[in-house]
């Protein structure tokens, strides 16, 4: 093996032999760097195989001498890697600079070779003074790559970078002095024998290291220069800047905190935290994309400085749980800077521009699910492992701050991907692509996915997932470029395959709601065949969110229920975000979803504390906190049914999204949220459960949602939004059934998801069928339908005759069970709220029928086609259901009650053939259609006999206070048809909720912009924040 | 179920049908005469019902428009099925239609069957008054089931079952059994709350006469005009018979029957001979002050 | 003896600093880093004084004697050398930017070149 001194060799020898290179050969000089670095990289790359492979790690000593005489360099484990990474991005970052350094000559190129070099020393070395002195060699290098490439603004972040930096190692020499004064040596080994901190003086001496060091990492506030050089320089600076210099800094501290001792635990920790909530929270207000990328740098630093200061308890996994943020940071990171530097736009509102290259939006949205800790990338299962250990050691206020700064960073890098995806991108100029930029951006992508991959290997847990979907997902992902129909076929195939496969291995009740996801999925897939072209992207994502869903049917462990509730909220969001007006919604959705997820982490890592296993069954015992832990659980779950309060994402959400794309998120997502409901309320022990006011607060809220749902809903004009509405209040009757935890209570709460899935998904796909066909969402733009749609009306028509709960149809089952499980639990006020909704329900169910399909038919739709046959084969498919639910209740009722009784025992339906008896009452459903279908025919016929020839008149054949009208637009009654009810119940109108969000969100918004403005862009200003930095740690730490 | 309960149903069908549109013909005449004219002669509705199906020409606006009618005479002969009508002390008894011991829920939820299809059958016809009128239709609908609601669940508490045969079975032995006397919270609601199922005056919003005509029926004339009066009538009983059932203790004869549902007609056309129309806010306000007051009052009473 | 030094240094240090922070031209911030950076040596120096102590120059008769434990320490005297040129380097560095800056806005004020901020 070659001694890793011969780093220095070939990064000095490299840079000499470039001063030999003529001018004008730029080629080859370049050429020289890369192979540098290159060479490098095999080097260290070497020597990281050899040390996984078990091979011991070698100290270096220079001129023969033991320290403190010489320096010495450690090549570890940890060193093989970071130094790799190191050489490795300085090998992209170089091909990406390629033509950038080659313009600004041999001195740039070899500036930065000596640039990759001394981050090696860095890392590798073992002396505090060797460590200033390659330090300082890394500032220089940066400021004089700045300074020999750029002009402009980035030479004035350069010379504050120059400033700061040459402060803050004046810190760091005159600690190192004191250091070596009090301890006689210079070497970090013998500093830590010494246990530098004990020593009187030294804990000033070792006062003065940390903080230079934290400082140099960026650490918030005192952080201005380095922003300004982030968001100043080239990006390819930027990135090496985000993802080099800051990995080996943080390997610095991390050598320097075991020399600190254990009490500096605590402090790095907390300054850590500041660092990540702080620059998180000040960049919600950035427009510029490399500032906020600067800002969201120096948060994930923070956060890996709070690991750092948990290494103590995090113990063997600590290397795991860096290393997962570490990584996921440093290759998105550099894939966003660089990205930045082949977009070239400031503004993260013009970014929509990248979107006019696909594929760059797929690199894109790759970075950023990565910076946030989405699947399956190592940052999830670093921060799943952090989270679990570090509740199950009770250090619960520390996972708040840290999700706190999570979701804050998700915050803005949503927004910036939103503006991507969505943002009007017409008058912006295209950008051009160079294949030395476009390469190391798609090597770090895939290395993303690739070390994703094997950090979940690593643990029991996560090499217990199930990888299939994803790989079927990249696969149509890679036959994107395929026709709709082929995409849409091998879909569909596909899902049917895997369902046919797992089901045998599904109890009943994931059975139910696989087969909602799973049959539901492939009957709207269905509809998908009515698209023509490619519909790109669209495969992909939609077949994530399938992914995602069975994954959570499937887990067996917490981890892997948590990575499939992941997945489905990225495929569901890039589902919704698909649709026209659909940014803000995207972003709420995403907000909301994330918001959720972290409080379902905290509660699965609370029902993880004091266990040894992961299993999904952990939730049933929770001994930690139990109130609090169930309560987050269904908190979690609930942002996924849009209970009141955090329901404000799904009116727009869905009411936007594509035709068929609203049935997938309406009809089947939020029956993610409601499976993940029944664990929880499963877990908490069924009949017997010990914690009574969670369900009943749980009650209340469902009965409150209903009414507001409903009541929202009467008062839509936009026919998809008015079923957006609807399902919230129809989410409401199931968290209020689910919440009464008693057998009928339970069985109506599962009729309703049976049922909601059933009409939801007819009354969504053809209200959106007919969308297709008339363009325009708005209900009173459409009427008098059921001319040009009968099919469409008739599906409609038994949609809402079901969603009523008129009988005989089989919402009525719900309505029955209902009545009888608030009898028998008590409930009666939530009861007779949700009653209520019923009634106001109807307002709006017939407000979708008579606007859109009676009444007065429009001029411009006198010529509108039938809806698609592709939507009318799952829309008829699903009204089949629909019939047959309602003719035989038993066959879909008795099942479920059986299966229902395994957590709920007593009060269940007594059957007798069709017959369903409670204690209060019974309910013949065959018998109930029966005698009204009889009925109905005696009375048709008794009609048809009466009136043999009925004269068909035209459309405007009405008498009309004396005129006979010519205009559907003035006859037909559509806009603010419940004008009187609106009078009278305003007052519940008010969106008390969105006010309260707006509020928060502008409170941190406006807070953000109050705080940044100590970045006020004066160098001498970052020297008097770095001089307060060192004040304030000096007396919160040593005490003054 | 054997041919002669079917033909008692049918029977007890025919007397509801006839007793309806005799009831409607009086309410016409108190109204007359209290205007200071003759009014009608009582058999105004046999002849206009018989004129109705009698005409030679009719006209169709489709086939949802022709459904209308067959759905809100289902809608009324439904529910008439699943009423038990006069209490004889055998759940499967002569005049108990098809009740099957008559389930409340059913009831309650049966009703919106006939104004459903109504709504939809209007609203092919394409007249905006009809439209209007099932807008109002439907919101003050809403507004009555709330203490409507609450004063069935009390009822359903109090005597712990929804059978509404079994309701009656329990007020049986004079009348301080009543739910009247034994529930007055519960029957304080329902009285006024009954005032807007009927529909009369000052809740006539759906039919409105002199604003939309008559509302949702305006486009419908002849053999529809005709089922649809029928099913006016009958449902017009059935409400009585309901209100009968829950709160004054049922019947034992049809003689009895008749009394009652006479009375509690006369109670919504009283109330609608004294107060002119409100409009759809004033009218939804209403029922949420002390109705629902009383109606919420009566699940408390209850529930501890 | 020994105090001064170290006091001279700190004062310089300081005096540097408070230069850095408050003086606009950024010639004189240079100037101030300058200090700042010289004053550190100063220090760095003065910490290996030992009293009475001799140069680290050793050979064989000095071996002999005492002398070992009298010398001053040789390692901070080491490092200073490097500090110094790094310093030199970083001074440098400084003055090509404020050449570069002075070019671009025809000003040395540092106020003038805030153009990113927040």
């Amino acid at each position: 093996m070659i001694s890793p001194i011969h780093i220095l060799t070939i990064g000095l020898g490299g840079a000499f032999a470039l001063g030999f290179v003529p001018k004008k050969a730029k080629d080859a000089a370049a050429v020289i760097m890369l192979a540098a670095i290159a060479l490098m990289g095999v080097l260290t790359g070497s020597w990281l195989i050899g040390l996984i492979n078990g091979d011991s790690a070698q100290q270096v000593f220079t001129a023969g001498f033991k320290p403190p005489f010489s320096i010495n360099l450690l090549m570890g484990l940890n060193e093989g890697a970071l130094t790799t990474a190191v050489n490795f991005i300085g090998l992209l970052g170089g091909i990406y600079l390629y033509k950038y350094l080659k313009e600004a000559g041999n001195h740039a190129i070899m500036v930065f070779l000596i640039f990759i070099m001394g981050l090696n020393v860095v890392i590798m070395t073992r002396d505090i003074f060797n460590l200033f002195v390659f330090l300082e060699i890394v500032s220089i290098a940066t400021a004089g790559l700045v300074i020999l490439t750029e002009t402009g603004k980035a030479v004035q972040a350069g010379f504050k970078y120059m400033l700061a930096t040459g402060v803050i190692s004046g810190v760091l020499l005159i600690g190192i002095i004191f250091a070596y004064y009090y301890s006689g040596t210079l070497n970090i080994d013998g500093l830590t024998q010494a246990h530098i901190g004990a020593l009187r003086g030294g804990s000033v001496a070792l006062l003065m290291i940390m903080v230079s060091i934290l400082l140099e990492l960026k650490t918030f506030p005192a952080n201005g220069w380095g922003l300004d050089v982030y968001e100043g320089a080239n990006a390819g600076i930027g990135a090496m800047l985000s993802a080099a210099t800051a990995t080996g800094m943080y390997y610095v501290l991390y050598k320097l905190l075991v020399m600190a001792g254990p009490e500096w635990n605590y402090w790095i920790a907390l300054i850590g935290a500041v660092s990540f909530i702080g620059s998180n929270v000040l960049a919600l207000k950035q427009r510029s994309a490399q500032r906020l990328l600067g800002y969201s740098s120096i948060g994930q630093i923070g956060l890996l400085m709070i690991i750092l200061g948990f290494k103590d308890i995090l113990g063997d996994n600590t290397p795991y749980v860096a290393f997962g943020i570490l990584f996921s940071h440093y290759f998105a990171k550099a894939g966003l800077f660089w990205l930045a530097g082949i977009v070239k736009q400031s503004d993260i509102a013009n970014w929509a521009v990248i979107r006019k290259k696909p594929y760059f939006l797929f690199l894109m949205g790759t970075f950023i699910f990565a910076l946030i800790g989405f699947p399956p990338f190592p940052s999830f299962f670093a921060k799943w492992e952090l989270v679990m250990e570090l509740v199950n050691t009770g250090n619960l206020p520390w996972v708040v701050a840290i999700l706190f700064g999570s979701m804050m960073e998700a915050v803005y890098l949503f927004r910036w991907f939103g503006y991507a995806i969505k943002g009007e991108n017409e008058n912006i100029e295209d950008f051009k692509i160079e294949w030395n930029k476009i390469l190391p951006v798609g090597i770090v992508a895939i290395a993303l996915y690739v070390t994703g991959y094997f950090t979940a290997q690593h643990t029991e847990a996560g090499a217990a997932i199930n990888w299939i979907p994803l790989f079927f997902v990249a696969a149509i992902f890679i036959l994107d470029f395929l026709p709709v129909f082929v995409k849409n076929t091998i879909a569909i195939i596909g899902m049917a395959l895997y369902f046919y496969n797992i089901y045998p291995d599904l109890d009943n009740m994931r059975l139910v709601f696989e087969a909602i996801f799973m049959i539901g999925g492939i009957l709207t897939l269905i509809a998908g065949y009515a698209y023509k072209g490619k519909r790109t992207g669209f495969y992909p994502v939609a077949l994530l969110m399938y992914a995602g869903l069975t994954a959570i049917i499937e887990a067996q462990t917490t981890l892997q229920f948590f990575f499939g509730w992941e997945l489905m909220t990225a495929g569901s969001y890039f589902l919704i975000i698909r649709g026209k007006r659909s940014m803000p919604h995207g972003l709420s959705y995403m907000l909301f979803s994330v918001g959720g997820a972290y409080a379902l982490l905290i509660g699965l890592g609370m029902a993880f504390a004091g266990q040894d296993s992961l299993g999904m069954e952990i939730i049933n015992t929770i001994s930690y906190l139990p109130y609090w832990a169930y309560g987050l659980l269904i908190v979690g779950f609930l942002t996924k049914t849009a209970a009141l309060g955090l329901h404000i994402w799904l009116p727009g959400a869905h009411g936007e999204a594509e035709s068929d794309v609203s049935p997938m998120v309406s009809a089947i997502l939020l029956k993610a949220g409601v499976f993940g409901i029944v664990l929880t309320l499963i877990g908490m022990g069924g009949e017997s459960n010990s914690y009574p006011w969670l369900p009943y607060a749980l009650g209340w809220l469902g009965a409150i949602t209903a009414f507001s749902g409903n009541l929202m809903a009467v008062f839509q004009e936009d026919a998809k939004r008015l079923l957006a509405y609807s399902s919230i209040g129809q989410l409401g009757y199931i968290v209020l059934g689910m919440a009464m935890m008693t057998h009928l209570g339970w069985l109506g709460g599962f009729s309703y998801v049976v049922n909601h899935f059933l009409y939801k998904a007819v009354l969504f796909l053809t209200i959106g069928a007919v969308v297709l066909r008339v363009k325009t969402h708005n209900m009173y733009e459409m009427g008098g339908l059921i001319k040009r749609m009968p099919l469409a009306f008739i599906a409609v028509m038994i949609g809402i005759i079901a969603l009523s709960g008129v009988p005989p149809l089989s919402g009525f089952a719900g309505k029955w069970l209902f009545y009888n499980a608030i009898l028998e639990k008590g409930w009666y006020l939530q009861g007779a709220i949700m009653f209520f909704s019923g009634g106001i329900a109807f307002m709006y169910l017939w407000r979708l029928i008579h606007t859109v399909f009676l009444g007065q038919l429009k001029d411009n739709h006198r010529n509108v086609k039938e809806i698609s046959i592709w939507f009318l084969i799952p829309i008829y498919l699903l009204l089949a259901g629909i019939m047959v639910y309602s003719v035989k209740p038993q066959w879909v009722l008795q099942p479920l009650g059986d299966m229902i009784a395994q957590w709920f025992p007593d009060g269940q339906l007594t059957w007798d053939g069709g017959t369903a008896f409670t204690k209060y009452g019974h309910w013949a459903g065959t018998a109930v259609a029966v005698t009204i279908i009889v009925a109905f025919l005696v009375v048709l016929a008794l009609l048809l006999i009466s009136t043999r020839k009925a004269h068909k008149v035209k459309q405007f054949d009405i008498t009309y206070s004396g005129e006979r009208p010519e205009r559907p637009e003035t006859t037909h009654v559509a806009y603010n048809v419940f004008e009187g009810l609106y009078k009278a119940m305003w007052i519940a109108t008010i969106p008390l909720v969105e006010t309260w969000w707006n509020k928060v969100t502008d409170f941190l918004h406006d807070t953000a912009d109050i705080v940044r403005r100590i970045y006020n862009g004066n160098g001498q200003t970052y020297i008097i924040h770095i001089v307060l930095f060192i004040i304030v740690t000096y007396f919160v730490i040593i005490g003054g | 179920m054997t041919i002669a309960k079917l033909g008692y149903t049918l029977l007890g069908l025919f007397i509801v049908w006839n007793w309806g549109f005799l009831m409607g013909a009086t309410f016409r005449k108190i109204g007359a005469r209290l205007a200071g004219r003759y009014g009608i002669p009582f058999y105004q509705p046999w002849i206009n019902f018989f004129k109705n199906i009698g005409v030679r020409t009719t006209i169709t606006h489709g086939v949802m428009y022709y459904l209308g009618p067959v759905f809100r005479l289902t809608g009324g002969i439904g529910l008439f099925f699943f009423m038990p009508m006069v209490f004889t002390g055998d759940p499967n008894g002569h005049w108990t239609n098809f009740s099957f011991e008559g389930d409340l829920i059913l009831i309650l939820y049966f009703q919106l069957f006939g104004m459903l299809g109504m709504a939809l059958g209007a609203g092919e016809g394409g007249h905006p008054y009809s439209a209007m009128g099932i807008a109002r239709g439907l919101a003050q609908h809403a507004a009555v089931e709330l203490p409507l609601t609450l004063a069935f669940l009390s009822i359903a508490i109090q005597y712990d079952t929804f059978s509404v045969y079994k309701i009656v079975e329990a007020q049986q032995g004079g009348f301080q059994n009543w739910v009247l006397f034994t529930n007055p919270f519960a029957s304080a609601a329902i009285i006024l709350a009954m005032l807007g199922a009927m529909g009369h005056s000052p809740f006539n919003l759906v039919k409105a006469p002199n604003e939309i005509l008559i509302g949702p029926a305006t486009e419908y004339e002849g053999t529809y005009l005709g089922f649809m009066q029928s099913a006016g009538s009958i449902l017009h009983v059935m409400e009585a018979v309901l209100f009968m059932n829950l709160v004054f203790g049922g019947a034992t004869s049809w003689a009895e029957l008749i009394v009652k549902t006479f009375l509690i007609y006369f109670w919504s056309v009283f109330v609608g001979m004294v107060f002119p129309r409100f409009k759809i806010e004033q009218s939804i306000t209403w029922f949420f002050k002390v109705p629902l007051v009383l109606g919420v009052l009566a699940i408390i009473v209850f529930s501890f | 003896m020994e105090y001064i030094t170290i006091t001279t240094g700190f004062l310089i240090i300081l005096a540097g600093l408070w230069a850095i922070m408050t003086r606009k031209n950024i010639i004189r911030i240079i100037i101030g880093f300058s200090l700042f950076d010289t004053g550190i040596h100063i220090v760095m120096v003065s910490m290996a004084y030992v009293k009475g102590g001799v140069a680290p120059i050793l050979d064989k008769n000095e071996l002999l004697t005492d002398t070992a434990n009298k010398i001053v320490d040789p390692v901070p005297q080491a490092l200073v050398l490097t500090a110094i040129v790094i310093g030199l380097g970083v001074t440098a560095l400084m003055l090509a930017y404020a050449m570069k800056l002075h070019s671009e806005k025809k000003s040395l004020d540092i106020e003038s070149f805030k153009d990113l901020k927040w």
